[in-house]
């Protein structure tokens, strides 16, 4: 079944987790360009959201559509490939950073990729990391440093649909204001974000949808 | 040379040994004495039983019963790893109880036919003693290896589901975890390797030479069981849990929280 126009949809999705309801009937819809920002109290289900359409959870009722193609098992690892995905704790492991871009770029999907140094380094300097990050242990990085390496990885891996989880809440306002202009200002990018940050809030090129209430603001 | 016999006399004078951990758990307080006692007394019944059955085992000499005995030893082995791995019995007792027949048969199998090699490659002295040892073996590095795979998978899901995110494919996501698993499965065997002949002196190596043979045989059995406990632990493991993944991952390759035992929940906002 293919659903045109809406580059991702949520078509009435309900959520139950051991018995209690994180969503229900929920329907809204980013179509291609967008920068769609979520909005809802803790535990309203704005990271399940992102988690449905890739397919790390599996919805109670209703159906997730991507590109068109609903979202099951076989589209799911399809939905992996296109989009570029940075959740809030950003989890990326132990080693150094210069051994996680290497794991990254060895992916057999990510191999036709340009991962090279003068890249990375450029990509550093626009979010100010310096360019000796790449040889420090990921342990050591603060919670924003990590935040601008997944945005950084996020950006190599040339995808245009970007689903992005609380990524500037640790960095500070200019830097807030520089990843915010970065996919704001790229209108070939489509953005779905989970944020209360005022700086992506108040940004006119921006729709905000409130998950609680299952409605655009 | 043959080996000395211990009489009833001399086996009980060897428990008399036991009057030095006793005087010193009274000493101490170790509160040692109860589980102690009742692992020796548990120990000494089942190796009186094992005996005795080994000794008509061995005398009959037949191969139906022989590889029934060690289908039943390949069983025991399962339940023992799977209780000790932390994942539900339901989940993981057919994948690992057909990965420890496949492994331990063709190590056997090899050992017996191409190493040895024997006139009756299903001789009883052979394939029980063998099969013990490498069931034993690997057993410990299953348990090892399953647990630390799943937990680990559990613990870094955070990081798994990242590189699922990225575009990997399970195959991709999940080979740090194996490698991992494997090789701390593997740990305590290089380590008594590393030191074996030196430290101490391995217990087949010890059996064969009180059985009269000279060292130089032993070493070389020594050798080959350690080749062949090596090889078995690092396929079994790495078997086992590639047979596992069906049942313990969904189609989203997403891990099922309800493989553990005692299984946490997803915090969802």
């Amino acid at each position: 079944m293919r659903i045109k126009n809406a580059m991702i949809k949520f078509n009435h999705i309900h959520l139950n987790f051991n018995g209690k309801i994180i969503i229900q009937n929920l329907s809204f819809e980013v179509k291609h360009g967008e920068k769609v920002v979520l909005i809802g109290k803790s535990g309203s289900g704005k990271s399940s959201l992102l988690g449905l359409l890739l397919g790390f959870i599996e919805p109670s009722k209703g159906k997730i559509f991507f590109e068109g193609i609903r979202v099951d098992k076989k589209s799911a690892w399809y939905v992996r490939k296109k989009v570029a995905y940075i959740d809030q704790d950003v989890s990326i492991g132990d080693g150094k950073v210069l051994d996680l871009l290497n794991f990254v770029s060895k992916l057999k999907t990510n191999k036709s990729l340009d991962f090279n140094i003068s890249k990375v380094n450029g990509l550093f300097c626009d979010f100010e990391l310096s360019n000796d990050t790449i040889n420090q242990d990921l342990e050591n990085l603060s919670g924003g440093e990590r935040q601008r390496l997944a945005i950084v990885i996020s950006i190599l891996l040339e995808r245009n649909i970007f689903l992005l989880d609380e990524v500037t809440s640790s960095l500070d306002k200019p830097l807030k204001k520089k990843v915010t202009d970065y996919f704001v200002e790229r209108e070939n990018c489509t953005c779905l974000v989970i944020s209360h940050d005022s700086i992506w809030l108040d940004n006119p090129a921006v729709k905000v949808f409130d998950v609680e209430e299952g409605k655009w603001r | 040379m043959e080996i000395v016999d211990l009489s009833i006399v001399s086996l009980a004078l060897v428990f008399l040994l036991l009057t030095l951990p006793v005087i010193l758990s009274l000493i101490f307080d170790f509160t040692l004495i109860k589980p102690l006692f009742y692992s020796i007394i548990r120990m000494t019944i089942q190796l009186i039983l094992i005996g005795i059955f080994l000794k008509y085992l061995f005398l009959l000499n037949n191969t139906l019963i022989n590889l029934i005995w060690l289908m039943i030893m390949v069983t025991a082995a399962v339940f023992s790893a799977v209780r000790g791995s932390s994942i539900k019995i339901t989940k993981i007792a057919i994948p690992c109880f057909f990965s420890f027949s496949v492994v331990t048969f063709i190590v056997i199998l090899y050992l017996n036919i191409v190493v040895i090699p024997l006139d009756n490659i299903f001789d009883a002295r052979y394939l029980i003693v063998l099969g013990g040892m490498l069931l034993g073996n690997s057993l410990r590095g299953n348990i090892v290896g399953i647990s630390r795979f799943y937990k680990s998978i559990r613990n870094n899901s955070k990081k798994y589901l990242y590189v699922l995110s990225l575009g990997s494919s399970q195959y991709e996501a999940l080979l740090p975890y194996l490698r991992e698993s494997v090789q701390l499965a593997l740990k305590p065997t290089l380590a008594s390797m590393a030191t074996m002949g030196i430290v101490a002196l391995p217990g087949m190596m010890t059996g064969v030479i009180l059985g009269g043979a000279s060292p130089e045989v032993a070493i070389k059995y020594q050798i080959m069981i350690m080749i062949a406990i090596v090889v078995s632990t690092i396929t079994s493991v790495v078997l086992t849990i590639l047979m596992t993944l069906r049942v313990c991952f969904n189609s989203y390759g997403v891990l099922r929280q309800d493989v553990f035992i005692t299984s946490k929940t997803n915090k969802i906002k």
